[in-house]
């Protein structure tokens, strides 16, 4: 069915006028005695439906089937007419719905029986429901709007049907003639409107309506077209059952529905509650739900019969009574379509109970009846969110099937995959729904959030355990989680540096590291490779998030000022290996130890800068190390200061950047430019001036 | 989507094609040629697709069914036979027939015509079958269209000029159009030749055949995959939106739901995920890109060694039950999942929903999705133990709000029996009596029925005379309220006859 097509809109159009509260003749029996208490009450008198409220109620069977498949973008306004008409509803959104219209049709109430005939008509409703199919609705103006110079593709069609009783034949064709020209009326109009739009296409569905055992005045006729814009059709219908009938036919046609009957549903009796007894329950559906079995021709072997007057086809299903344990299920079934359902005999005990047992949260299997032996299951009945829908299943043999492992693929032959992180890292990644209300238009969308989220989570991400130190430290954890997070709080990057200190005292300590020892045979790097294998890691994870925010690069900062510098590295080697000597004494020899002197040396010239945290272990180690200038720890940027404008002590990292520097600064001899510039500027291509006297770029050739 | 070839073996493919100076071919010999090519594309680039083998003349005969196994398919190839006349429509319906055995009337087929251009003549042939299929009966229609959607390559081992002489080509055209007009027939451009039937099943394989790559992103995650069988564009309404949906070569995953709030979602198509080495090559498509599978054992070892993404997600998606929510395009969304086949081999698979932001009611509008890390409390509770899905629809369905139909006399009598079942318990049943009562009221009214509330009213009253003496004394001051009200009710008098007003229960106090 097209978004637009006539089945968007459907007014109702009923008839109020005196004629109508006339008695259907279908009498209802109100006064059912119970046996018990039957003895001498003479029963009350049956009562009789008006061909009003046949209808009303009819109509609103329609709707409430209608609104039961499509609870959105199938519309329908009803208007009553008398004298003149009373719209009850409008195409907003929120007025569809049966308590929406039942509230409406009590404020007009049943027509009144002593008006005068001579100023009702029908005329007026189908003048307003004209009118209505020509005013826009919610969705035509958003796919409009959406469309932009394509907004000519959405199209304005619609259904009219009309509940009345017509004299004759020759007063349907008044009314037809009538539809007709006010549409073209109402066309021009519309043509002049924003919230109007021509009709294009309107089906014209009367319902002639007479009381029982009375002859009908109007024949029967199929749909015929009375001018390209207009089609029409009437029914000729005796109030009561047949009118429902009719309406739930009709209902069928118009919104491509199709019938599906549960059978065998076990049921315990109300009186007898340890025995139950099957039923049966119709329900209606769209009917893609038996696109298979039209195409296959199998619509007959699966079981349609023909009830009501050979006017109603429904397939037949068999209930497969679900397995007690699969409560909600975690099965993900291979599902081709799922449809909203609605009873047919919405409040009928067998009704009520099976779309209970749904509601309550249990799947039903539906299983295809075939006359061969095999077993078919071909449905399942589910509901979720409280709305029940029928899920077709698929029963054909897979295209798919045997495909190759994802194990014999590329990435199939690693075994380390950090599994369980990701599953942590999905779970973080869940998804919810965002309100309306939190949506700005002016904001990135709910979704496009989630995946900026999992960039942010993903910036630095190994996959697999012997790449990742840090991932496997529970020590990492505090700040690996908070580090991604788009905004960082103060208590964060306290938590953050925290993390780090941990990390500078586990070094201290010298703590193992769990670091994969795949690929390397023996024990692995060093401790204090490890570690610095370790802060490379950390540092890579950290910077990947720094340009975030102030933050975000504190925590850098820390990381940077806290770990150990490569010099420092390599006295913590000799220091590492010292104990490791003394751990295991016999292995170590003199050679070493000289050497490891000489890096001592070298370092004792280079400068009174140590880290602050080592002091104990320094001592305790190393004898020969300064004691460390500064006890409180300097860890973010704002103190670093250049040189000049430091009064105070000079920050750590000052030091450090000047004293590389001054190293640097060794290693080569300094740009004569740079030696003699002037305010750091220095003018290049002198000598050209001084030996021509002209200008570079005329005479850049001519000088060569 | 699988492939069935239909090969015709009629007298006329014998047809000698005049080669200067080399050596003699036969039509059909051209069209082995191009075939073994087809075949050899699939074995190396779409192995996974399983394709039939069915030669027809006047009769058919289905020489190799559905398989995977493309040695087979070339051999049956090489041992043909000729046989007579071409005839079109009991061949299709053969088609239609063992199609719908292997894979039900659902599954999409691709179905490969390869034909010289002479369709018959006298009954059986084409242009009969399509000249005489209006006047016929319904056990003899004309087999096209399929009830299975089919995509229809008649390859012509002809010339255009030479179709076009004859009204063959009208024939084929027609015969596309009433497959449903989705596939192409395919001429050789210039003279009857080797190249010239390469270069024609070089266009179908390009238009057909060529796998479908893309790239698998999770943020900065990513994996080169190939999506199989390749996703159809899809035409959401072709009224307001004919330009045809295509999946964008980069599956943006959004984010994970547990499989149990996915529960079961419809899908239109479901297609493999499959990881693969990342090419040298940078064209892709061209025809003469056949080995990118088939590299030496060693480079496809090493691929295996490295890791890759689409195994750690396949993995973690099995182990914890959930499923990535994968953007395909604007507006249109998929999911992700492993998908086992048996209990040692399991795969990652990932099924397109229907276009559009909302095709799961139960999930609302994907787009409207965003990290639960925004929300103000974890809306999956500390311990896993809530859920926000699924999403609640505004108004429930009528079957889920005691609605009041009385289009069959027992829901009006058994809507009548039970105020009178509550009506003899008072006053313990109070509340539901007036519920009860004001659900009738409601619907008669709206119904405009007021004489059923003149009769319920004699109902209760009459129920009001019969109280037994040990009946508790509010019972009878309840009934007559009730019986009072539903009077004034039935009078459609405005300021009694308000929908929404409701009964309440008399106030009364018994307690001194």
């Amino acid at each position: 069915m097209k978004m637009f097509s006539v089945s968007h809109k459907t007014v109702f159009v009923v008839d109020h006028c005196p004629y109508m509260s006339e008695s259907s003749r279908q009498q209802v029996e109100c006064d059912v005695l119970t046996k018990t208490r039957a003895q001498g009450v003479i029963p009350l008198a049956p009562v009789s439906k008006s061909l009003w409220t046949c209808a009303v109620e009819c109509s609103m069977e329609y709707c409430r089937i209608l609104y039961d498949i499509y609870p959105k973008d199938k519309l329908v306004n009803y208007i009553v007419s008398d004298s003149e008409f009373h719209i009850l509803n409008t195409w907003k959104r929120e007025e569809q719905g049966t308590h929406e219209l039942m509230s409406g049709l009590a404020s007009v109430g049943p027509p009144n029986p002593h008006e005068d005939p001579e100023c009702c008509s029908i005329l007026h409703g189908l003048f307003a429901a004209v009118e209505s199919l020509c005013i826009i609705t919610e969705l035509q103006h958003e796919r409009r709007a959406a469309l932009m110079d394509t907004a000519e593709r959405v199209a304005n069609r619609g259904r009219i049907i009309c509940l009345t009783n017509a004299k004759s034949d020759t007063s349907v064709r008044m009314l037809e003639d009538y539809v007709q020209e006010t549409i073209l009326e109402q066309n021009k109009v519309a043509a002049s409107s924003d919230r109007r739009m021509a009709i294009q296409q309107c089906e014209l569905v009367l319902l002639h309506i007479y009381p029982q055992g009375e002859d009908t005045l109007v024949s029967d006729r199929p749909k015929k077209e009375i001018s390209p814009l207009l089609t029409s059709e009437v029914h000729s219908v005796r109030a009561g059952r047949h009118l429902a009938t009719k309406l739930n036919i009709l209902v069928q046609q118009h919104f491509d529905l199709a019938s599906t009957t549960i059978t065998n549903i076990p049921m315990k009796e109300e009186q007898h509650a340890n025995t139950s007894a099957n039923y049966d329950v119709e329900l209606l559906h769209h009917k893609d739900a038996h696109l298979e079995f039209i195409k296959s021709g199998d619509l007959h072997m699966a079981g349609t019969s023909t009830r009501e007057n050979t006017l109603k086809e429904t397939v037949t299903l068999k209930w497969c009574t679900p397995r007690t344990n699969s409560i909600g299920g975690n099965e993900l079934h291979y599902c081709t379509g799922a449809y909203r359902i609605s009873p047919t005999d919405v409040n009928s005990r067998p009704s009520s109970c099976l779309t209970n047992f749904l509601l309550n949260g249990r799947s039903v299997l539906l299983e295809q009846p075939r006359k061969s032996g095999s077993k078919v299951i071909s449905h399942m009945l589910s509901s979720h969110g409280g709305e029940i829908f029928l899920h077709v299943l698929n029963s054909n043999r897979s295209t798919l099937e045997d495909p190759p492992s994802i194990s014999e693929g590329c990435g199939g032959r690693v075994t380390d995959y950090r599994i369980t992180d990701f599953g942590e890292f999905m779970r973080e990644n869940r998804l919810t729904p965002v309100s309306e209300y939190f949506i700005d238009s002016f904001e990135k969308l709910p979704v496009e959030r989630a995946k900026a989220q999992l960039e942010r989570h993903t910036r630095y991400w190994p996959m697999i355990i012997s790449q990742t130190t840090i991932f496997n430290m529970q020590a990492v954890v505090p700040l690996a989680n908070l580090i991604v997070k788009e905004t960082l709080t103060e208590e964060d990057v306290l938590t953050c540096q925290k993390t780090v200190y941990n990390l500078v005292d586990m070094e201290r300590k010298n703590d193992p590291l769990p670091i994969s020892t795949v690929g390397s045979r023996g024990k692995g790097p060093k401790r204090d490779e490890q570690y610095r294998i370790m802060w490379n890691e950390l540092e890579t994870l950290v910077k990947t998030h720094a340009a975030a925010s102030d933050r975000h690069q504190r925590v850098l900062d820390c990381i940077t000022a806290c770990r150990s510098k490569p010099p420092e590295e390599e006295e913590r080697k000799k220091r590492g290996r010292k104990r490791e000597d003394r751990e295991d004494r016999a292995e170590k020899n003199g050679s070493k130890e000289t050497d490891d002197k000489g890096w001592q040396d070298s370092e004792r010239l280079k400068g009174l800068i140590d880290k602050e945290d080592q002091e104990s272990e320094v001592i305790k180690d190393s004898p020969d190390s300064p004691e460390p200038l500064n006890k409180k720890p300097r860890l973010s940027t704002e103190e670093v200061q250049p040189p000049e404008r430091a009064k105070g002590p000079v920050s750590l990292l000052t030091m450090w950047t000047n004293r590389i520097t001054v190293a640097n600064s060794r290693k080569h001899q300094e740009f004569v430019g740079r030696a003699s510039s002037v305010n750091n500027k220095f003018e290049l291509y002198q000598h050209l001036k001084d030996e021509n006297g002209m200008d570079v770029h005329e005479n850049g050739k001519a000088s060569r | 989507m699988p492939t069935l070839v239909l090969m015709d073996v009629s007298l006329s493919m014998t047809r000698p094609v005049s080669l200067d100076g080399s050596e003699e071919f036969q039509r059909k010999n051209l069209a082995v040629h191009g075939l073994n090519m087809l075949f050899e594309h699939m074995a190396s680039n779409y192995r996974l697709e399983f394709t039939a083998l069915m030669a027809f003349s006047s009769l058919w005969e289905l020489l190799v069914s559905f398989t995977r196994d493309y040695n087979a398919l070339q051999e049956a190839l090489s041992n043909l036979e000729d046989y007579d006349k071409t005839c079109i429509e009991s061949a299709l319906q053969g088609v239609s027939n063992v199609v719908q055995q292997e894979w039900g009337s659902a599954c999409p087929c691709q179905v490969v015509l390869v034909t010289d251009g002479s369709l018959g003549i006298g009954k059986g042939s084409l242009r009969h079958s399509l000249q005489t299929m209006k006047h016929r009966g319904d056990d003899k229609k004309f087999p096209l269209p399929f009830p299975f959607p089919t995509k229809l390559y008649i390859m012509c081992v002809a010339n255009a000029d030479e179709l076009q002489m004859t009204d063959a080509m009208d024939n084929l055209e027609e015969l596309l159009h009433l497959s449903g007009g989705d596939g192409q027939i395919f001429t050789i451009e210039g003279p009857l030749c080797m190249k010239g039937v390469q270069a024609m099943f070089g266009r179908l394989i390009d238009y057909a055949y060529s796998p479908f790559h893309a790239v698998l992103h999770c943020g900065n995650l990513s994996s080169d995959v190939q999506v199989f069988p390749r996703p159809e564009p899809v035409v959401v309404d072709d009224e307001v939106e004919p330009m045809p949906r295509a999946v964008s070569t980069d599956l943006e995953i959004v984010g994970f739901i547990e499989i149990a709030d996915i529960s079961s979602p419809p899908v239109i198509s479901r297609h493999l995920v499959l990881p693969i080495a990342v090419n040298k090559e940078v064209d892709e498509v061209g025809t003469g890109a056949t080995d990118e599978l088939e590299e030496e054992p060693s480079a496809s070892q090493m691929a295996g060694k490295n890791p890759n993404f689409c195994v750690l997600l396949h993995g973690s998606l099995k182990v914890e039950g959930m499923v990535a929510l994968v953007q395909l395009g604007p507006e249109w969304y998929g999911m992700l999942y492993s998908q086992a086949d048996s209990k040692k081999k399991s795969n990652l698979m990932m099924s397109l929903f229907d276009p559009g932001s909302g095709p799961l009611p139960w999930l609302g509008n994907i787009s409207h999705l965003g990290p639960i890390s925004e929300a103000a409390e974890n809306p999956y509770g500390e311990d896993d133990s809530k859920s926000p899905f699924p999403v609640q629809p505004q108004v429930k369905r009528s079957y889920a709000q005691n609605v009041t139909v009385w289009i069959k006399a027992s829901g009006l009598q058994t809507d009548v029996q039970k105020i009178l079942r509550n009506a003899r318990k008072l006053p313990d049943k109070t509340q539901t009596f007036y519920k009860e009562l004001n659900r009738l009221r409601k619907a008669a009214l709206a119904f405009g029925f007021s004489e059923l509330l003149k009769v319920v009213a004699d109902l209760l009253e009459r129920e009001c005379t019969m109280l037994p003496d040990s009946a508790h004394p509010d019972a009878a001051f309840q009934l007559s309220h009730a019986a009072q009200q539903l009077k004034l009710a039935s009078t459609g008098e405005s300021q009694h006859a308000d929908f929404d007003h409701n009964i309440v229960p008399m106030h009364t106090d018994f307690s001194s």
